[in-house]
Parts: structure tokens; C-alpha cells; sequence
């Protein structure tokens, strides 16, 4: 069973649980022997071109020591055989177009993903 | 060809990403796939008639299938009668139905 | 209709936030009432749903004291569903992430419920007939 992750959202746990919930939830299902692919659409796209650590966060005395690489979760999920997806037109409207892609990421026309539905058995749109 | 269900809870007015979504369902309709949306939650608002959703209008004239469950209407005291046209009034079961026929039944 | 055949549902949302919380429960109701075993993996918030210290309380604005509010709880909505299914011959699995209840400190659970991971939601979908994951915002 081929099951495509919809991810639509971002920056929403990334501080909390230093990781993006649905890409960590991919890889671990990837690392279960899942068959997975990933589309990163509508504010998801950031996770694309990021190239770097999240930022810590500082409140009072309490310093992060961990923020999320989302970068090297992108890298990682490819590099684990998980096709990446990216929205063209959502990369075009937030002005993300002109940064590079991630390794590996395929950034789609939204005419595309109709196939890309069709491809997988499930579509899990978190 | 598959047949597809979108639950489909978020709705024009508060959320700019239905727009595409409703376009979604259109484009997997005119591919030659089976397509229903149900409205759920705030997902039904635009179904009121003299709601103004062009997006919303434009998927009532798509092909797309369009129902609205019924616990989201009578929350929000929208009588059958008060629905714009070509809308059926169904229940949450209809979720399960499609679940247990196979079809790729996804939420919105 | 009955079927025999397991749905698995992946949910996130935690209780008394959001109305996808009330749309999920109707869910597995209306999945039991059509035959089938269901499966349930709670993931991140969703992990307090099945919190065993939930406690009702009344309501000075409603002027109802704690018996006559009946507060709901999502512990018992999910404990009269496993009856249901028990009544009806079926089964009604739930597994909350185990690091998601770690962090939120809801490690009581109700009976019935226990602990795994993602690699039981991958099981969970591929041995079910259907799957369906609610995501929060």
C-alpha cells in the first residue's frame, strides 16, 4: 500500500517538538518499512528551500538546545527512497520560487497532483 | 479512475486554501474519477442560499457530487429548504459507506 | 450493513478545542453502527482524549451544578464506544503515542487504551480495509 502525506502546514510544532509532527511521523513510518511519498503544499512549501536550523527559543532562563533541522528531515526522508513533492504555485506565491529546492524535492504544477492522488492508494492529508 | 470523498470541514470565508481544494475535487472529476464532497462544520456555511462563495458556486456546477451532513446544518439552523440548489442532505455514515467501498476518502 | 472489516483512523486534535474532536467521535459511532472493527491511533494532542483524570465540574453561568451540567468527557464518549463494539461483536483499538503522552504528562489512560508509536499506525493502516487521518490546524 502506496500512501501519499498531504502537508499543508508549517512552523506549527517545529519549536514544541523541535521536528515538523507529519515529516517525523513520516520518517518513522518510512523506517518501519512504509511506502510513502510526501507532498508539501500551501505554507509546507517552506520546508523546501530551508536551509538551516530553526532558531532557538529563549524565554526567561530556559535556553533550546535542539531546534528542529527540517532541512535534514527533508534530506533525510529523500535520501530514506520517500518522493518529495513541492506546489509550483505555492512556492510562486510566498516568493520562494527563486531559492533552491532541497535535493531531491520535485516541485509540481498543481495541474500534477490529480496524478499524484491517483498514484497513491491513500491519501493522508494531515 | 478511483471514486474520491472530501470531507471537506474548512470553509471559503476563513480559509483562502478551500478555494483550491474545491478546485482539486473539480480537477479529479474532469479526469474522469468519481467525486464527492461532503460539507462538514463550517464547511457547510457556504451551502446557505445567499451565501456568497463564487468558488463555492462554481464547485455546485462542477460535476463534483456536494452534500452536507446533516448534525453540521441543524448546528447552524440551516433547514433543508435553505440550502442553494443541487445539495443533499445526508449523515456522517455516508464517511463510512465510502470507507468501506474502498474509495480514497480524505479530509479537507 | 454488517462487514467485518477494520477502518483505521488517525486523529490529533485533543479534547474541548476543536470541532473536528466532535466530527472524529461521530466517526467511529457511525463506523461501529455500519459493522466495522475500528482502529485508533492518537497522535499529539489526541493523546488527552483518553486521559484518565478528566473530570467533569458544574457551570455557575449555565446555573447547573455538577450533576445536573453532565460535562462531557472524552473518556467516557470512548467507553461507551467500546461498549458498543463490544455489544455488537467487534473490536475497538486505541494506541496513543507513547512519546506524545510522555510529553504531556497524560500517561493514566483509560482501560482499553494503550501506548505505541508510528510504526504501529503503519501496521494499523496496511492490516485495515480503509484509513483515514484528520490532521489539526
Amino acid at each position: 500500500m502506496k500512501a501519499l502525506q498531504v502537508i499543508d502546514q508549517a512552523f506549527r510544532t517545529t519549536t514544541e517538538e523541535q521536528d515538523d509532527a507529519i515529516l517525523w511521523l513520516t520518517r518513522s513510518m518510512r523506517g518501519a518499512g512504509g511506502d510513502l511519498m510526501v507532498l508539501l503544499k500551501g505554507h509546507a512549501v517552506h520546508y523546501a528551500v530551508l536551509t538551516g536550523r530553526q532558531p532557538p527559543l529563549t524565554l526567561g532562563n530556559w535556553q533550546q538546545q535542539q531546534p528542529a533541522e527540517l532541512h535534514r528531515d527533508i534530506s533525510g526522508l529523500v535520501e530514506s527512497g520517500v518522493a518529495v513533492y513541492a506546489v509550483e504555485e505555492d512556492l510562486i506565491e510566498r516568493g520562494l520560487a527563486r531559492l533552491p529546492l532541497q535535493g531531491g524535492v520535485q516541485a509540481i504544477p498543481r495541474t500534477r497532483i490529480p496524478a499524484l492522488y491517483e498514484q497513491a492508494d491513500q491519501v493522508w492529508h494531515w | 479512475m478511483s471514486d474520491y470523498l472530501f470531507i471537506q470541514s474548512q470553509d471559503p470565508f476563513t480559509e483562502i486554501a478551500t478555494t483550491s481544494q474545491y478546485q482539486l475535487a473539480t480537477q479529479l472529476s474532469q479526469a474522469g474519477n468519481s467525486v464527492t464532497v461532503l460539507l462538514v462544520q463550517n464547511g457547510v456555511v457556504p451551502a446557505r442560499r445567499n451565501a456568497r462563495s463564487e468558488a463555492f458556486d462554481q464547485l455546485l456546477q462542477s460535476g463534483v457530487t456536494v452534500i452536507a451532513d446533516d448534525f453540521s446544518l441543524h448546528q447552524r439552523e440551516i433547514a433543508d429548504s435553505d440550502l442553494k440548489d443541487n445539495i443533499a442532505v445526508t449523515s456522517i455514515h455516508k464517511v463510512i459507506d465510502a470507507m468501506l467501498a474502498g474509495h480514497k476518502v480524505i479530509w479537507n | 450493513m454488517s462487514t467485518h472489516k477494520t477502518l483505521t483512523f488517525a486523529f490529533m486534535d485533543p479534547p474541548f478545542e476543536s470541532e473536528r474532536t466532535v466530527t472524529f467521535f461521530r466517526l467511529l459511532d457511525a463506523a461501529l453502527e455500519r459493522g466495522a472493527h475500528v482502529r485508533i491511533f492518537a497522535y499529539e494532542g489526541a493523546v488527552g482524549l483518553s486521559f484518565a483524570r478528566q473530570a467533569a465540574h458544574g457551570n455557575a453561568v449555565h446555573n447547573r451544578d455538577l450533576d445536573s451540567e453532565k460535562h462531557p468527557l472524552t473518556r467516557e464518549w470512548i467507553a461507551s464506544l467500546q461498549h458498543k463494539a463490544a455489544a455488537k461483536g467487534l473490536t475497538f483499538e486505541w494506541i496513543n503515542c507513547g512519546l506524545c503522552v510522555d510529553e504531556r504528562g497524560v500517561n493514566e489512560v483509560i482501560d482499553g487504551c494503550g501506548r505505541g508509536g508510528p510504526p504501529d499506525l503503519w501496521r494499523y493502516a496496511t492490516e485495515a480495509f480503509n484509513t483515514l487521518t484528520i490532521g489539526t490546524r
